[in-house]
């Protein structure tokens, strides 16, 4: 199975070089037959790549050392569901990984567009297998995941132990899930381009596998800030670390898409901006991607030292020479078909949302880039660490914050001073009220309480308008509250599913804010020994050490304290925090002792148990960090309600009766002519979110 | 056109700088101009001051290391590093500033013989000073570029559609049959 797995690699990159060729002959010559057998050759690709997926899970699981890549980074004592896992925790495995999830992508779109967009499939086939080539190449000559070692050791190296987490099983699949669908908006962008088929044929390909992109690195986003908050013990979920960075820019920008094509939708505008978002968006994917895994960039996440990130820079420049070229060269096919009319208008509020997310994406990708640019320039390195991102991202995330509240509120094409008068009172009001409430209880945090009056005003937008969207139902149908609620949403799912995502996102900065609030005690504790500390709410608890322990577990040596917390009204409840020393099946160590953290969850807030190590003659002395962190668990509910937003928004809609549907939503204007008059348009009834 | 070709000179210079880093592969810690234990770690000592009072308080001890970047890939700061994940560096990078601290030094002394010994690296943001306002300037700038650019992008095509407007008929004089059509329309497109 490993030898099958190996061949299968080197054919699967075969059949892309024939598929990429062929592909882009067909399309450039208008041959179907050409074009056809570039298909066939892709799900031919897909079918080989699978294969020696299984034979790397296959050498994986039965722990044959004789591959290098199995012997660094498993143990024959290493869980199994880790070693299913190892698949993408080193390099040669995770570009391997990269290919299977790229050509099921392929397959898929080649599948669902077999009877759809048939003069771009050519290109897009042609595109996406040329990444495949570009992925399957790399991985072969570069970071084979079959290299043999020139002996067979008894025991492999382990996994990290950091990686030995359940986060670590789910969240790199995700985030994988999400770069590389990516690729696919990309290629309808280039056939639409190629092809000079500019109109919103490609938009709608692309605006769902925008949407999956944009939910698996959600997904994935959350899933590592949870995995870094419950397994680093550093107490926070995001660091501003290089590779964190690097997954947050194609979602920024992907955002962006996902606002900016409803215009292009409604109004035929932006169509330069949305090809540049698309495009961006893959691009930014790669260079993210490259500053994993070509160590140019410091970072706890980076991958070993690998001749990879050369390709991956050669890449770059090609994709964006040849993406620049087209766009260039298709300026005029892009020209605008309608121009917006005011400042005051949701395409108005749509614009300046795209300008601050692209300016937040620009202020991550600058502060990441900066190190390097200083150092060409001054010769000097230095650090841009969280002060900066924060110092900068800040209030940015504030005003993008502002204009996902202002956006709903604000007409299409042009509004009126009573309308925004009638629409902004009460979602303004209750904004201030909450401010107000939150200074007069002592809240004195000039960022947390901006934040908050914000939360306030965006979370009444959207419930006005859910409450506007029930009332009219209730008045033409007669429904029940929750039924005409869950109603309204099914019949709009794109309007309501966006309101869901942006709910998400106003749980997400009020639990950020919450940090603000956080409380650290560090201290030495005795077995036996107690320890009073206020909480951020002023309640005082008491921590007693129940003493330190040590034990052996399948593949680790631990050390642990056991804490007892009290507090006034609570029943006593034990935090446990290890530190762990991992060793292989011979007993050997394997990696530096790493920490787990203790964790006493609630919604208000978590007490976070770390310990340090131990001290004294009896070594029964814990050295500990108890740390205050309030609202932490709203940061994953705020993804968790994001998902689900974007789900809703993806879910397939069936079209036939559509209109029809969204009038019993209460949304179309119903007109009713008695006699010759003059009218005005109506208003259609589009989405407001995602 | 001198311009220009500073642009483009500074451009080459800083896609130069990227691919040597990318050839060299990882970079490692570096401390230049320093003595140097084998690892990358520079030893900052200074000899305690006469009868030096402790001047710092854990907690402002605790926010200065808060300050210095780690020199392992962690990428995170001196405090954070040693108390969760403790690496070769931020141990003794901690016991330089205690024992700094209880010699009588003030946190700025610390901090510049930290950035003496390691460079502006060793600091978990660069100073406000110099080339460093680019760095701190251009992404506000950015924003505030792009939004001035979008609104006055948004007042020429209001301009444009206004001029469009007064030259043609804004009222549909219709029949209800045309209307009911209009009404069929616009439905269908909705769907």
């Amino acid at each position: 199975m490993i030898l099958l797995g190996e061949l299968s690699l080197w054919v699967g990159l075969l059949m892309a070089i024939w598929s990429a060729t062929v592909s882009f002959a067909g399309g450039h010559l208008s041959r179907a037959d050409l074009a056809a057998s570039g298909e066939r050759a892709l799900y031919a690709s897909f079918a080989f790549v699978v294969l020696s997926s299984i034979g790397l899970w296959t050498a994986l699981l039965t722990s044959d050392f004789s591959l290098r890549f199995v012997a660094s980074y498993t143990s024959a004592n290493l869980p199994a569901v880790y070693k299913f896992s190892a698949f993408w925790g080193g390099q040669a495995g995770s570009m391997l990984f990269w290919c299977l999830i790229l050509s099921l992508y392929s397959a898929v779109t080649l599948f669902a567009n077999r009877k759809r967009n048939r003069e771009l499939m050519p290109y897009v086939s042609g595109t996406l297998a040329t990444i495949l080539v570009f992925f399957l190449a790399t991985t072969a000559f570069s970071a084979n995941p079959y290299a043999r070692l020139d002996w067979i050791p008894p025991d492999g190296t382990g996994l990290n132990p950091q990686l030995q987490n359940p986060g670590m099983a789910f969240h790199p699949p995700n985030l994988y899930l999400g770069y590389v669908a990516t690729s696919i908006p990309f290629a309808f962008a280039i056939a639409a381009l190629a092809t000079r088929r500019l109109d919103a044929e490609w938009l709608a390909a692309v605006r769902r596998w925008s949407l999956v992109s944009w939910l698996f690195l959600t997904i994935g986003i959350t899933l590592g800030m949870w995995w870094a908050y419950v397994e680093l013990g550093w107490g926070g979920y995001w660091a501003w670390d290089p590779v964190e960075n690097a997954s947050l820019l194609p979602w920024l920008t992907g955002t962006a898409f996902l606002h900016s094509i409803m215009i292009q939708e409604k109004r035929g505008m932006l169509r330069k901006w949305n090809v540049t978002l698309v495009v961006a968006t893959f691009l930014l994917s790669i260079l993210g991607t490259f500053i994993t895994r070509s160590g140019v960039i410091e970072s706890v996440h980076s991958f070993a030292q690998s001749p990879v990130g050369s390709y991956f820079a050669a890449f770059l420049v090609v994709a964006i020479a040849v993406t620049g070229f087209l766009v260039a060269t298709r300026l005029r096919d892009l020209e605008a078909r309608a121009e917006l009319e005011s400042m005051v208008s949701r395409e108005a509020a749509f614009l300046y949302n795209n300008v601050v997310l692209v300016g937040i994406a620009f202020s991550v990708l600058w502060g990441t880039l900066f190190p390097i640019i200083s150092e060409a320039v001054r010769g000097s390195k230095i650090t841009v660490g969280p002060p900066f991102f924060n110092t900068v991202n800040i209030p940015l995330g504030l005003l993008l914050l502002a204009l996902t509240g202002v956006g709903p509120l604000i007409a299409w094409r042009r509004a009126s001073v009573a309308n925004l008068k009638r629409q902004f009172a009460v979602p303004v009001a209750g904004g201030l009220f909450l401010g107000a409430v939150l200074f007069a209880l002592g809240m004195r945090d000039g960022y947390a309480l901006v934040s908050y009056t914000l939360a306030g005003f965006v979370f009444t937008t959207i419930g006005q308008e859910f409450v506007k969207g029930v009332n009219a139902r209730r008045r033409m149908h007669d429904e029940a509250v929750p039924v005409a609620f869950v109603r309204l949403i099914a019949r709009n799912r794109r309007r309501y599913g966006g309101y869901i995502v942006h709910f998400g996102v106003v749980v997400l900065f009020a639990a950020f804010a919450g940090l603000a609030f956080k409380k650290e005690y560090d201290l030495s504790l005795t077995p036996g020994a107690s320890f009073s500390a206020v909480d951020p709410y002023n309640r005082t608890w008491t921590f007693t050490s129940q003493g330190v322990s040590r034990y052996e577990e399948l593949n680790r040596q631990v050390m642990a304290v056991v804490l007892e917390a009290k507090r006034a009204g609570m029943t006593p409840t034990l935090i446990k925090s290890e530190k762990r020393q991992h060793v292989d099946s011979r007993g050997q160590p394997t990696f530096e002792p790493s920490t787990e953290v203790g964790i006493l969850e609630s919604l208000r807030q978590d007490v976070y148990l770390v310990l340090h190590g131990v001290s004294g003659d009896d070594r029964e002395t814990a050295e500990i960090r108890i740390t205050f962190n309030p609202l932490v668990w709203w940061v994953w509910y705020g993804g968790i309600i994001m998902a689900l937003g974007g789900l809703i928004v993806m879910w397939p809609q069936a079209t036939r009766g559509g209109a029809k549907r969204r009038a019993e939503g209460g949304y179309v204007v119903v007109m009713q002519p008695s006699e010759r008059r003059t009218v005005e348009a109506p208003e259609p009834p589009v989405e407001a979110g995602v | 056109m001198a311009t220009r070709r500073q642009f483009v000179v500074a451009l080459g210079g800083t896609l130069a700088a990227v691919a040597a880093r990318v050839a060299d592969g990882q970079q490692r810690p570096e401390a230049p101009g320093a003595t140097m234990a084998g690892d990358g770690y520079v030893p900052v000592r200074r000899i305690p001051r006469p009868a030096a009072a402790k001047r710092l308080t854990p907690l402002e001890r605790d926010a200065l290391e808060r300050m210095l970047a780690c020199p392992c890939p962690c990428t995170l700061d001196v405090f954070t590093c040693r108390t969760s994940m403790p690496c070769g560096f931020s141990p003794r990078l901690h016991a330089d500033v205690v024992q700094l601290a209880n010699g009588g030094y003030s946190a700025d002394e610390i901090l510049a013989a930290f950035e003496q010994a390691y460079g502006e690296k060793i600091l978990m943001a660069p100073h406000k000073q110099g080339f460093n306002w680019v760095g701190w300037v251009a992404p506000f700038t950015a924003v505030g570029g792009g939004a001035l650019a979008a609104g006055a992008l948004i007042r020429r095509w209001g301009r444009r559609a206004a001029e469009r407007r007064a030259g043609s008929v804004v009222a549909i004089e219709a029949s209800d049959d045309e209307l009911a059509r209009l009404e069929a329309a616009i439905r269908s497109d909705d769907s």
